[in-house]
């Protein structure tokens, strides 16, 4: 019981408690800006305590019937509760980085309000095992991600939200009408009901659009980098923490726990995937803006979640959900050190930036720990995620798919690095610059050490994924 | 002394029930964090740790070359990736050897970074750099392996980072290759664990070379190879001599480097995979190695920079060793790995010689220096010794490993044979030149550097230096015993010990060494400076082109590779903006241009309305009518 009722205070904290910043914002910005990090902490907090009832005792659940044979149902198993104290977990630290970036502009309230909702939105996403619930969530989540892209209100920025938003949530009315497809062959909403079946090709076409839209993959990709122009934070919060770990979560749930992969799309997923990680990596290569490279990194390190959930072997499986956790550690930190350097030199174009590190040193040195760990260079902990999922191709009989992850990987490696030697290294550009406040600088920090801790204590992530790859009951 | 190493490699290979391998790679950890702990004007107390580390080290690995096995496990991850040391007496001597040259070259750090910057960054990586080195040689399970191998980049890239950050060119050639060459080594080990069914190194063994084997002996063979600096991945290494401080290169490219390649490239051949001698993958590390004996070598001839020529000679070098391993005879195999051995120790030395250049004069600029001879005496000597055994002159080490490479290249193929000697040529005329310039001849300094200020270096600098020339002279003199540790790796029974028994071989060798003597004092007499001896080879008409380009920088791998991904980035993005037009332009077009025309129906006028109401009704009926 006393896991229902966290499981609950998981979900509802900041769903609820979003509503409730704005009128702490008009009695104080601090007591707003504790709140706001409150409830998401709360979350974190509630998703850690539910890992060893669902880890021992069983997943928890909650279930309410209602009438028309429609149903609500929350179900703590091991994958959700992994990928909900690996949100919230960032987002706690974007939260906070978020106090001193977000202070000089306007509309704050409306800033707090959505990013607790947005991880509210994902709580309740990740825990759903109800198809109608998953989908309002996703359109929630849709919706935050609109007002946040937007929330500089220039026209170009407002039309690069919609964008956003169209993108997003025309991809998850195909899914919705993929759902129904469902419904029809089954007679039900609930996930639960309806484990072990395989659903028909056209379903699983129209699901994927929700998913690769969500998760921005090749050709559904383009409004990810677009997105570039919200603040920093609210970049960091799309890639790392909430909206694209959405699509690949989506597809484990899916695919992983509920239905059965027919082995058609074990080959066609992890080959679109490999497009768009090649396509992507290319055009990180070529552009000049900082946060659209690392936008492009994220596509592309997308890709490499969804080989490795795909391929239909174990290794593949726990090597992606391992892959989850590490990118939004490391790809969080890259973006809060990309708003360090935005706020610092007032520009994003990495051409007119250079010698940085000399200036920004715990921005330098976390930027370079996030790097290697998305590069998959040991000791961080995004080599063992790499690994995994490379060696899921190769186990999975595809060494030409091998090859070009590998060259995906290649690709990595030098574009990150150009970003990292542009920015940081070579003649400085700026005498001016300093450091952000306290609060930024202590958040890149945390991510680059959790990187770097990732990786050497990586005994302690794989015991969650194996505990859940081996609980799927496939293998 | 011996009692007590033996009890000390019981007690750390888990004879007294406790297992301390992890040793190795923990300790030279706390002690490099502890080293920047301490705060930065405390040179000597840094410095005390930082020996202190590497002596440990040294110690340590004694003990295990004693205790010849051991082994330890623990949990990392599910699916066999786990945490898996293991020694036996090839990895033992590999750990042996590293342990020495580590301490050799941490004295002569210590003395060399004297009141210099970021000298704890510099231990701090060497540290690093050495625990790293451990685990690989440890590692008994593939992915571990592959973590402390890859783990090197990145204090290789701080290392050259240290040098100079304004000018970051080097350190991203060095990690964009190294990784290049790692990430073929995870397609290779994976590869190889999904075509052996385990990941641990124990229970793979002599697996066939065909089907997913190919893709991962190729792989990891590119892996080794990239390692050691071969042909390919080798373009950084030059760079990084005017980048890095001396001892990196003393320490990485010239011994750690060098010795992780090669033990991994035989652990391949001759553990993992089964080849053969004359096979197709055979014939192609003979070709590695070829290439790389004679490319590298015509490079070095050419340099003016003693640092920029003992790279080159390094690259070439690491070609002997693979051309030697890549015969599959055991011959080639003993020869490539004393080889290594050799290599090791006068290539140290060289670069440590002109690092004490570089400490007294401030150059290694052959063109601003020279006829040091005099004003250096220990130094000089270190050098001839170094540069004879290199030469490969009787009765110095280098002779007689090459002389077993030889043999075997012999017996494999002419070609590789031919290769080979012309690889001694020039390594022989390039040392003839180099030596000449910069110790003989008349004293030359760079600008403001006045001659009293040049003396013989202090004796931490020298006592490295020494002990190296030394080891070159013993390891030839009394060759049995290095081959007596080497052998037993390649099998029983063989014995290559004393000298060679092919005297053809040995009287064409020391032929060669003649004829480069002769063309050393054709190119003295025809320019007068021992810098330009080598000129009427630089020169000569049909290589002067080729020389040209390479010097222009045409030829290097990694500019090409660069220049191949920058298009095929470009073509990317080509493909990416074309899909955003699809979003950006056609779907607005599309939708505002619909909409306008859908507009123009709607235009108020009641006989329109009327017609589109009576089609409405007329389609309805119809349907109707069609569906009863």
């Amino acid at each position: 019981m006393e896991g229902q009722g966290l499981l609950l205070a998981c979900i509802f904290t900041p769903l609820a408690g979003a509503f409730l910043l704005p009128i702490f914002g008009r009695i104080h910005v601090g007591l707003r800006n504790i709140m706001s990090l409150l409830f998401v902490l709360t979350a974190f907090l509630c998703s850690a305590m539910l890992l060893s009832p669902a880890l021992s005792q069983g997943p928890v659940s909650v279930y309410w019937q209602l009438p028309l044979g429609l149903s609500i149902g929350f179900l703590a198993d091991a994958l959700a509760v992994f990928m909900a104290a690996t949100s919230s977990l960032v987002a706690s630290i974007i939260v906070f980085y978020s106090f001193g970036y977000i202070e000089r502009y306007k509309n704050q309230n409306e800033y707090y309000l959505m990013v607790t909702l947005f991880l509210g939105a994902m709580m309740g996403l990740v825990f759903s095992t109800n198809l109608i619930c998953i989908y309002m969530f996703w359109e929630i989540s849709a919706i935050c991600c609109w007002r946040l892209i937007g929330f500089y209100r220039e026209e170009p920025v407002v039309r690069r939200a919609n964008k956003a938003f169209m993108v997003t949530v025309g991809g998850a009315l195909l899914m919705l009408v993929g759902f129904i497809g469902i419904y029809g062959e089954t007679g039900t909403f609930d996930l639960l009901q309806m484990q072990g079946q395989t659903v028909a090709n056209w379903v699983m076409v129209l699901i994927l659009f929700g998913i690769l839209s969500k998760s921005a993959t090749l050709p559904l990709h383009t409004w990810l980098p677009d997105a570039g122009v919200a603040p920093s934070p609210v970049t960091s919060l799309l890639h790392a923490a909430v909206l694209v770990k959405i699509g690949v979560y989506v597809f484990a749930r899916l695919f992983l726990v509920n239905f059965q992969l027919e082995a058609i799309w074990e080959t066609v997923v992890p080959w679109i995937a490999a497009v768009s990680a090649l396509v992507s990596a290319g055009a990180a290569l070529v552009e000049n803006d900082i946060k659209r490279i690392i936008a492009y990194s994220t596509i592309s390190q997308l890709a490499f979640i969804l080989l490795g959930l795909s391929t239909g072997t174990m290794i593949g499986a726990a090597g992606g959900l391992l892959y989850i956790l590490m990118h939004s550690l490391a790809k969080g930190g890259l973006f809060l050190c990309a708003g360090i350097v935005e706020h610092s030199v007032h520009t994003k174009d990495i051409r007119q930036m250079g010698g940085l590190a000399k200036r920004l040193p715990v921005t330098a040195v976390s930027f370079l720990f996030c790097a290697f760990s998305v590069m998959g260079i040991p000791p961080f902990g995004g080599f063992f995620a790499k690994f995994m999922v490379i060696d899921s191709a190769l186990v999975g009989g595809t060494p030409l798919l091998a090859g070009t992850y590998i060259f995906g990987a290649a690709l990595t490696v030098v574009y990150l690095l150009r970003v990292f030697v542009k920015v940081f290294l070579g003649d400085a550009t700026h005498t001016d610059v300093k450091e952000g406040t306290w609060e930024m600088v202590g958040s890149v920090a945390i991510l680059g050490v959790l990187s770097l801790l990732g990786g050497i204590f990586i005994n302690l992530p794989t015991q969650l994924t194996s505990f859940i790859v081996e609980n799927l009951g496939r293998w | 002394m011996g009692a007590m190493f033996g009890n000390m490699a019981a007690f750390m290979t888990g004879g007294s029930g406790v297992n301390l391998l992890w040793l190795m790679v923990v300790l030279p950890v706390a002690l490099a964090v502890l080293a920047v702990a301490i705060p930065r004007h405390a040179f000597a107390a840094r410095s005390a740790c930082f020996l202190a580390a590497t002596l440990a080290d040294l110690l340590l690995a004694i003990a295990l070359f004693i205790a010849k096995e051991g082994s330890m496990l623990l949990r990392w991850t599910d699916f066999e990736i786990n945490l898996a040391f293991r020694v036996d007496p090839f990895s033992g001597a590999v750990l042996l050897a590293l342990g020495i040259f580590a301490v050799l070259v941490a004295i002569y750090s210590v003395a060399f970074l004297r009141r210099k910057e970021k000298y704890g960054q510099f231990y701090c990586y060497y540290l690093l750099t050495l625990a790293m080195a451990n685990g690989a040689v440890l590692a008994d399970n593939l992915v571990v392996l592959l973590f402390f191998w890859e783990g090197l980049m990145v204090t290789l890239f701080g290392m050259l980072l240290i040098g100079d950050r304004q000018k970051p060119a080097t350190a991203v050639k060095a990690l964009v290759l190294n990784g290049i060459a790692d990430l073929l080594l995870m397609l290779g080990v994976a590869a190889t664990a999904a075509h052996a069914g385990t990941f641990m190194m124990e229970g793979i063994s002599q697996l066939p070379i065909e089907g997913l084997g190919v893709l991962g002996f190729v792989c990891m063979m590119a892996g080794a190879v990239g390692k050691a600096g071969a042909m390919p991945f080798h373009s950084w290494i030059p760079d990084a001599a005017d980048a890095a401080p001396l001892p990196f290169m003393a320490i990485l490219p010239a011994a750690f480097e060098k010795i992780l390649g090669i033990y991994l490239l035989v652990r391949i051949t001759f553990q993992f995979y089964q080849m053969v001698p004359g096979s197709v993958m055979s014939i192609v590390v003979m070709a590695i190695g070829a290439i790389t004996i004679v490319l590298a070598n015509s490079m070095a001839l050419i340099q003016k920079d003693i640092k920029r020529l003992l790279s080159y000679s390094t690259i070439s070098q690491v070609g002997y060793m693979i051309l030697g391993i890549g015969t599959a005879l055991p011959v080639g195999i003993i020869g490539g790995l004393f080889h290594l051995i050799n290599h090791v120790m006068y290539k140290c030395c060289l670069f440590l010689t002109a690092g004490s250049v570089e400490k007294q004069t401030g150059s290694t600029d052959m063109r601003y220096i020279s006829g040091l001879g005099k004003l250096m005496p220990v130094t000089t000597v270190c050098f001839l010794t170094a540069a004879l055994s290199i030469s490969g002159v009787p009765p110095f080490s280098g002779f007689f490993s090459k002389e077993l490479v030889f043999d075997a290249a012999l017996e494999s193929g002419m070609i590789f044979y031919i290769a080979a000697v012309l690889g001694a040529f020039l390594t022989a005329a390039s040392f003839l030149k180099l030596g000449h310039a910069a110790y003989f001849g008349p004293l030359r300094l760079p600008e403001g550097v006045k001659t009293e200020d040049v003396k013989e270096v202090p004796g931490a600098m020298l006592l490295p230096m020494g002990i190296l020339a030394l080891g070159c002279l013993i390891f030839g003199v009394f060759n049995a015993l290095p081959l007596s540790v080497i052998q037993p790796i390649a099998g029983e029974g063989y014995d290559f010990s004393g000298w060679p028994d092919n005297w053809t071989l040995v009287a064409i060798s020391c032929a060669v060494l003649l004829l480069a003597v002769g063309n050393h004092l054709f190119g003295y007499r025809r320019t007068g400076e021992g810098l330009k001896a080598a000129d009427h080879i630089r020169y000569a008409p049909a290589l002067r082109t080729v020389y040209d380009c390479a010097e222009k920088r045409y030829f290097d791998p990694y500019d090409i590779i660069m220049q191949l991904i920058k298009g095929f980035a470009w073509i990317c993005y080509g493909i990416d903006r074309a899909i955003n037009w699809v979003y950006d332009v056609f779907a607005v077009d599309f939708v505002s241009g619909l909409s306008s025309r859908l507009r123009l129906m709607n235009n108020g006028s009641v006989g329109r309305y009327m017609a589109w109401s009576f089609l409405g009704v007329g389609f309805i009926v119809l349907l109707c009518l069609f569906l009863v």
